[in-house]
């Protein structure tokens, strides 16, 4: 198991953290998070009167006979839950010498999240996409499952532009039961299109996580002179007095993180911004119960 | 009130105006590249950002570009002018240069300029000091003030029309610094001048203590001159080329021209446009037997207003006869085996029309002898030659003689290539067997007759030559490479065979071609053999002499006798113009002429000292100048401080 991928130091410190979803979910095994299924946990929550469809063995008997009405009982249960990690590949994330590349801190976050999910028993899938294509690894729980998925990681092309939407169908075809969808990316796309993904997961009654990676270049612009910059997924290129756009440019950047932000809280998402300089650490906590 | 620079040379440096304007563009355009991803924030920003930064940008490169303008607006003095009379009450040093320049001559200028001066030392304050000087110095002025105004007045009267002119820019100056010791601490130098252009540098000379006064009394003054003639011996004549210039707005229609020749003369009547020139040749039949070894005469033109260069004088030399030296370097027991037998032979036959006497010596006589008795030089496969000897014959043709060399087996390139690599035409390489025939590149020098039989020579073996700067190529072989080259040194020739002078390396020796070409060589140093006898004002004169000579006189035109010392033989008194004598240990020598420049026939007037269109151009007064030159200081400082603060609020 890589040590550049796989962050084992900081996995091994949040070994008492939890990673909850925000919302019940339908799930098939015990585990931690709040089933909306009824009837097989030991915690009985409530009794529904029959209806078309109810299974038979759910049905209280014994209430029944007193009643003679049918009755099914209502559990409330702990079960696992599965986590869809999607991953921008896309040409812009390529950006920043080791150590602070938004790629690779993003590998490393995605890597070590989905090491944390496993151990806790839930499954973890993959998706690695960009304009041009996405690769998808499903769902598998049990420890063994990083493999590949570490394997997908380090094997990652940067290429094409940040497009969101074709790949969360993608995901959702697979994820059809409840899920946990975890973003990661730089989301330097046009906000209308993030816009429309996070609806479509919500209304897809998924539980949406945002992890927002910037280089420190990309918030504080700290370069000197005249330079000619040129886009990384287009062929835009611009030349600037990189003193006198400084001030303007960093408000535009804090304005595109407080619409994501807004964004995030008007579809009941958690947005975690972090910079790909920073420990993978303090944004894995961020989401994490103790 | 008028404008204008007193070093408007430095107005050149508005030029450095684009250099901000290049930068400001060059940072548009460049920078170092990056790939980045988030251009889509800056490409907002800067659609926020142009309108402003644009505004921000044009203000500094304003500023900027202000600043070079205003330094070289500072540097080119700019000054404000009145005209007005001198009429300052303070004692001053006052002096006062004559423009004595011979365009002066022109109508009563000369005297008007003196008069001129004359009231402008009367009017000076008491308590001044003078001095008169003329523009063009003299041999060994010196320049001294003085405050007796009579004396003054005398030295002004005494003060000649000069036949040449000067570097008036820098003969103001030295006036001017010669002041700095006199009395009063108001010191002014006046020229009286007819602004005649030549003589100025630039356009536009002020100084704030140079006050410049115009007295030529003619608005466009017109002269007619005659500026240069050339003269030389062709077989059967003497041809006299005049050049006769109209510097007027009028044509010169049916000039009378007049050619004199040994006191023959010959007249013609040309037409010259107006600012153009017309050259008449005159022809002057040769008396060959009793035609003596110079000859002197004259060119003129009627005169004008300006008289002294309506005529010009020439002197025209030849030698008697060629005296040839012809050095053997590998003689051999039957004299019809050596190299010379052949040149002699060919150099005999054609003396019996050129007048020729042909000496015939070894290498090492040749060590020993004078060259400067010869008119032209054989050097027949000659071997040794010491540094003092190719020294000698490195004098010999800078100063006008003729050597012909021919190659052999013991001719050595490296020493040739070291000792002579001044006067040869080229760098001599190794000897190389081939099997060529001759071709002749330069057909001028040969008759056709002669340019036909050319091909009859076969050359075996011959010197690679790489010919030097300014060489040219007159005979080469069938494989491109030369046979006969020329080089021009000094004011004499040298050609150079790569091969030999007899039969060892090639039949060039017993072809129909050879005694033709040796009397080419001949013929061309008889008739080139004309020496430099004629000079303009100002020349140094190299006399011809022997190095025997113990004693060198020249008669000046004036009459009188001027010694010069034999070592040097250079003559510098050429300040008059006619005709010189040299005498050498006292006998008659030779003659020499010298003449007028003709750059001071042209009497056009400086365009923008020509004061005749400003306000005030009556006789007498003068520019007064106030430097702004501070106020320019300051405006850079205030700009300077304006730029900086401007950077600090933009950036």
């Amino acid at each position: 198991m890589s040590n550049g991928i796989l962050d084992i130091d900081t996995a091994s410190r949040l070994k008492g953290f939890y990673f909850r979803t925000r919302s019940s979910v339908r799930g098939q095994k015990s585990g931690i998070h709040k089933s909306l299924y009824r009837g097989i946990s030991p915690d009985f929550m409530e009794y529904k009167e029959y209806n078309k469809g109810d299974e038979l063995k759910q049905v209280d008997w014994r209430l029944y006979g007193r009643h003679d009405r049918l009755y099914v009982k209502k559990y409330e249960d702990e079960v696992n839950l599965s986590w869809c990690i999607l991953l921008d590949k896309s040409a812009s994330m390529d950006y920043g010498d080791e150590g602070s590349n938004k790629l690779s801190f993003s590998k490393k976050l995605s890597a070590t999240l989905a090491y944390l999910l496993l151990r806790q028993g839930d499954s973890v899938g993959l998706s690695c996409y960009s304009g041009l294509d996405s690769e998808i690894i499903p769902p598998r729980s049990g420890n063994s499952s990083i493999m590949p998925i570490v394997d997908k990681l380090e094997n990652i092309t940067p290429e094409g532009e940040t497009a969101l939407r074709k790949p969360l169908l993608e995901a959702l075809e697979i994820y059809k039961s409840s899920a946990t969808f975890v973003l990661v990316s730089d989301f330097l796309m046009e906000p209308q299109e993030l816009r429309e993904s996070l609806q479509l997961l919500r209304a897809s009654k998924k539980d949406v996580t945002l992890f927002h990676v910037l280089h420190p270049d990309e918030t504080e612009f700290g370069f000197e002179g005249s330079v000619e910059f040129l886009d990384m997924e287009s062929d835009a290129k611009v030349i600037v007095d990189t003193a006198s756009i400084r001030h303007t440019y960093i408000k535009r950047v804090r304005e595109f993180i407080d619409e994501l932000k807004n964004m995030c809280h008007e579809f009941e998402c958690r947005y975690v911004f972090t910079r790909s300089d920073a420990s993978v650490e303090e944004p894995l906590i961020e989401i994490a119960d103790k | 009130m008028n404008f204008s620079f007193l070093s408007p040379i430095f107005l050149i440096g508005l030029i450095a105006v684009s250099l901000p304007v290049i930068a400001h563009l060059i940072s548009r355009k460049s920078g170092f590249q990056k790939r980045f991803p988030a251009v889509r924030f800056l490409l907002a920003s800067q659609g926020e950002m142009a309108t402003r930064s644009r505004l921000k940008d044009l203000i500094l490169l304003l500023l900027r570009a202000l600043i070079i303008v205003i330094i070289a607006l500072l540097f080119a003095k700019p000054a404000i002018f009145s005209f007005s009379r001198a009429d300052s009450s303070e004692p001053r040093t006052l002096a006062v240069v004559i423009d004595n320049s011979f365009s002066m001559g022109y109508g009563d200028n000369f005297n008007n300029a003196k008069e001129e001066a004359v009231r402008l030392i009367d009017s000076a304050p008491d308590g001044s000091f003078f001095t008169a000087l003329p523009l063009v110095p003299e041999r060994g002025e010196a320049i001294s003030v003085i405050q007796d105004r009579a004396s003054a007045k005398k030295d002004l009267k005494q003060i000649p029309l000069s036949q040449t002119f000067t570097d008036n820019e820098r003969r103001l100056e030295q006036v001017y610094s010669a002041l700095e010791k006199a009395p009063n601490q108001d010191k002014e130098v006046v020229l009286v001048t007819d602004f005649q252009k030549n003589g100025w540098k630039s356009e536009e000379f002020t100084r704030t203590w140079l006050r410049l006064i115009d007295i030529s009394d003619a608005e466009s003054p017109w002269n007619r001159a005659v500026t240069d003639v050339e003269s030389r011996y062709t077989k059967e004549s003497i041809k006299v080329k005049v050049k006769a210039s109209n510097f007027s707005a009028s044509e010169a229609s049916e000039l009378l021209t007049e050619a004199k020749l040994s006191g023959e003369e010959i007249k013609a009547y040309i037409d010259i446009a107006p600012g153009d020139f017309t050259t008449e040749e005159f022809i002057f039949p040769r008396a060959q037997k009793n035609e003596g070894p110079e000859a002197s005469g004259s060119a003129s033109i009627p005169e004008d207003e300006l008289r002294i260069d309506d005529t010009r004088r020439f002197v025209l030399s030849r030698s008697g006869a060629l005296n040839v030296l012809i050095v053997d370097g590998d003689p051999r027991e039957d004299s019809r085996l050596s190299e010379s037998y052949y040149l002699a032979s060919a150099a005999e036959t054609a003396s019996e029309l050129l007048r020729s006497r042909i000496r015939i010596k070894d290498n090492e006589s040749f060590l020993d002898e004078d060259l400067s008795a010869y008119d032209l030089i054989f050097l027949t496969n000659v071997g040794e030659i010491t540094p003092g000897k190719a020294a000698e014959l490195e004098e010999y043709i800078e100063r006008g003689g003729t050597t012909v060399i021919f190659s052999g087996d013991r001719v050595r390139a490296a020493s040739y290539n070291a000792l002579l690599k001044n006067i040869l035409p080229g760098e001599l390489g190794a000897p190389t067997q081939k099997d060529s025939t001759l071709i002749s590149v330069k057909t001028d020098m040969f008759s056709e007759e002669l340019f036909e039989k050319i091909g009859q020579t076969t050359v075996n073996r011959s010197f690679t030559l790489i010919p030097a700067q300014g060489a040219e190529t007159v005979l080469k072989l069938s494989d491109e490479t030369p046979f006969l080259s020329y080089f021009g040194y000094g004011e004499g020739n040298v050609f150079l065979f790569t091969s030999t002078a007899d039969t060892s390396w090639g039949n060039f020796a017993i072809t129909p071609v050879f005694a033709p070409v040796i009397k080419e060589f001949l013929d061309f140093e008889s008739l080139s053999n004309t020496k430099r006898r004629n000079y303009v004002v100002g020349d140094k004169v190299r006399i011809d002499r022997s190095p025997s000579a113990s004693s060198i006189t020249v008669k000046d035109p004036s009459g009188e006798n001027l010694k010069i010392e034999p070592e040097q033989a250079v003559f510098e008194d050429t300040e008059l113009t006619g005709i010189y004598k040299v005498l050498i240990d006292g006998d008659r020598a030779y003659e020499f002429s010298v003449n007028l420049d003709p750059l001071e026939s042209n009497l056009e007037k400086l365009d923008v000292l020509s004061i005749e269109s400003e306000p005030g151009s009556e006789l007498g007064l003068v520019k007064v100048f106030k430097e702004l030159w501070r106020y320019f200081l300051w405006g850079v400082i205030a700009l300077f401080i304006s730029e900086s603060v401007a950077r600090a609020l933009f950036s």
